[in-house]
C-alpha cells in the first residue's frame, strides 16, 4: 500500500510538492520536527549533546511497515518522559526527495520537541558508528544515558514496555548513572 | 560482530566504555569461512517453479547466496544489479541463488507471482526461490534485503554483506563490494573486503 502510494505521488511530482509544501507548513504550526539531512557526526553530535538525562535514536523509514507501527509506541514513551529530559532523535533513511512524506508522517506523530534527520552519508559508516552489532535492517533502535554512553541496542520494533525497562534499569542500583533522577527521585 | 570490534566502536563513540550496551535478540550472521547452513533444503523456484537447493546450484568457482524480496525499496533499487551480477558470474562458474524469506502474508508483494514476474522482467537466468519457512535466512543469520553471502570453491564464506555503496543510483557506485568479491573469489583468492553493511528492510521472518 505504501509503495503504490509512494508510486502515485512520485508519477504526480507537481502534486506531490504542492502537497509537501502544505504539510511543512502544518508541520511548523504544529511544532513538529521538520527533517534535515544528517550524517553519523551530526546524529553522533545530538547524541552527545549536553542537557539530556537520556537519548532515544530511532532509525525508521516512511515505507517500513514494522518502523510505523513501532512509532506510537516510541512517541508515547517519549511524551512520558520528555520533561524528565529524554531527547528523541529520529533519523530517517528515506531518500531525501521524500522529504515530503517524512514530515506528513513526523506531524501526525504530535511528538513536539522530537529531532528529526534524514540520513546522508555512507551507510556502512552510519550504521558501524551506531552500534557495530546492528545489521542495518529498519528499524533499529539505540538508547544512550546522558554521557553519550550506549545503554542499549535494539534490532527490529520496541514496544513501550521493553523502553520503560530498559529506562528503569539505566535508573535503577545496577546502572552507572541515575538519568531520571531529577524526575523520579 | 566480534566483541572485540563492538567495544572498539564503543570506546570510539564515547571516550570510555565501562560497560558495552546490552542488546535485544541481537543474533550474529555466519561467520566468515563458515559453510552454507541448510544447503540441501529444497525451495521452490519462481524460475522454473522446480525445487532447488543451495548445494544444488553451488559452482565450481563459488556460490553466491543473495536473501532478497521483491517489495522492499532497497531490494527494488538493486534488483537489476543482482539480476546482471548473478547472471554473469553464474556464466563464470558461480553458483546463484536468491532466496525469498519474507512472509507473504505481511507483504503481499512478496508472493511468487510476483516473483515469477521479477524473474520476467529482470530477465533472471538463475533460480529465485521461496524460504518458505524463512529457516533458511535463520541459519544463515541473515536479517534484512538484499543480503549477500559468498562462498568459495571449498565452500567457505569469503564474502558477507551488501551489493555496493549506492542502492538507488548505479552511475553515483563508488565501492562494488559485491562485484569484487566475485572477482576475486572466481579466481581463486580472498576479497579484499569481507564483510559490509548497507542499511535495508529487516527480513519479514514467518
Amino acid at each position: 500500500m505504501a509503495v503504490v502510494l509512494a508510486v502515485a505521488l512520485a508519477a504526480l511530482p507537481g502534486v506531490a510538492i504542492g502537497r509537501g509544501a502544505a504539510r511543512q507548513t502544518a508541520t511548523n504550526r504544529a511544532r513538529a520536527p521538520g527533517p534535515r539531512s544528517a550524517d553519523l557526526a551530526t546524529v553522533m553530535a545530538e547524541i552527545r549533546a549536553p542537557g539530556a538525562s537520556a537519548v532515544l535514536v530511532n532509525v525508521w523509514a516512511t515505507w517500513c511497515d514494522p518502523c510505523r507501527e513501532e512509532m506510537p509506541e516510541i512517541v508515547r514513551f517519549y511524551r512520558r518522559h520528555r520533561a524528565d529530559g529524554l531527547r528523541l532523535v529520529l533519523v530517517s533513511a528515506d531518500d531525501p526527495e521524500r522529504r515530503p512524506e517524512v514530515a506528513r508522517f513526523l506531524a501526525k506523530l504530535r511528538a513536539a520537541g522530537a529531532r528529526a534527520f534524514i540520513k546522508t552519508g555512507d551507510d556502512m559508516a552510519f550504521i558501524n558508528g551506531l552500534d557495530a552489532r546492528w545489521s542495518g535492517a529498519l528499524p533499529a533502535s539505540f538508547l544512550y544515558d546522558g554521557h553519550g554512553l550506549e545503554r542499549h541496542f535494539w534490532p527490529g520494533p520496541v514496544t513501550y514496555r521493553e523502553l520503560e525497562g530498559r529506562l528503569a534499569e539505566m535508573a535503577g542500583p545496577g546502572g552507572t548513572t541515575n538519568p531520571m533522577a531529577k524526575g523520579h527521585p | 560482530m566480534s566483541f572485540a570490534a563492538f567495544t572498539l566502536v564503543t570506546t570510539l563513540a564515547v571516550g570510555s566504555a565501562s560497560s558495552p550496551a546490552s542488546a535485544s535478540a541481537a543474533t550474529g550472521p555466519l561467520s566468515a569461512g563458515a559453510p552454507a547452513p541448510l544447503a540441501s533444503t529444497k525451495m521452490k523456484s519462481a524460475l522454473d517453479g522446480k525445487l532447488v537447493s543451495i548445494a544444488d546450484v553451488a559452482g565450481k568457482a563459488g556460490t553466491l547466496v543473495i536473501f532478497t524480496c521483491n517489495h522492499c525499496p532497497f531490494a527494488r533499487g538493486w534488483e537489476r544489479r543482482i539480476a546482471d551480477l548473478g547472471n554473469a558470474y553464474a556464466k563464470k562458474g558461480v553458483g546463484v541463488i536468491l532466496i525469498n524469506a519474507n512472509d507473504p502474508a505481511k507483504y503481499p508483494e512478496d508472493g511468487f507471482a510476483e516473483m515469477q514476474a521479477r524473474v520476467k522482467s529482470l530477465g533472471l537466468q538463475v533460480p529465485y526461490v521461496v524460504d518458505e519457512t524463512s529457516n533458511v535466512a535463520r541459519a544463515f543469520g541473515a536479517s534484512v534485503t538484499p543480503e549477500a553471502f559468498l562462498f568459495d570453491k571449498s565452500g567457505k564464506l569469503a564474502y558477507h554483506g551488501t551489493i555496493d555503496d549506492n542502492h538507488k543510483d548505479p552511475a553515483q557506485v563508488g565501492k562494488r563490494y559485491l562485484k569484487d568479491a566475485l572477482e576475486a573469489v572466481v579466481v581463486g583468492k580472498p576479497p579484499a573486503v569481507a564483510e559490509t553493511k548497507g542499511i535495508g528492510c529487516g527480513i519479514k521472518f514467518r
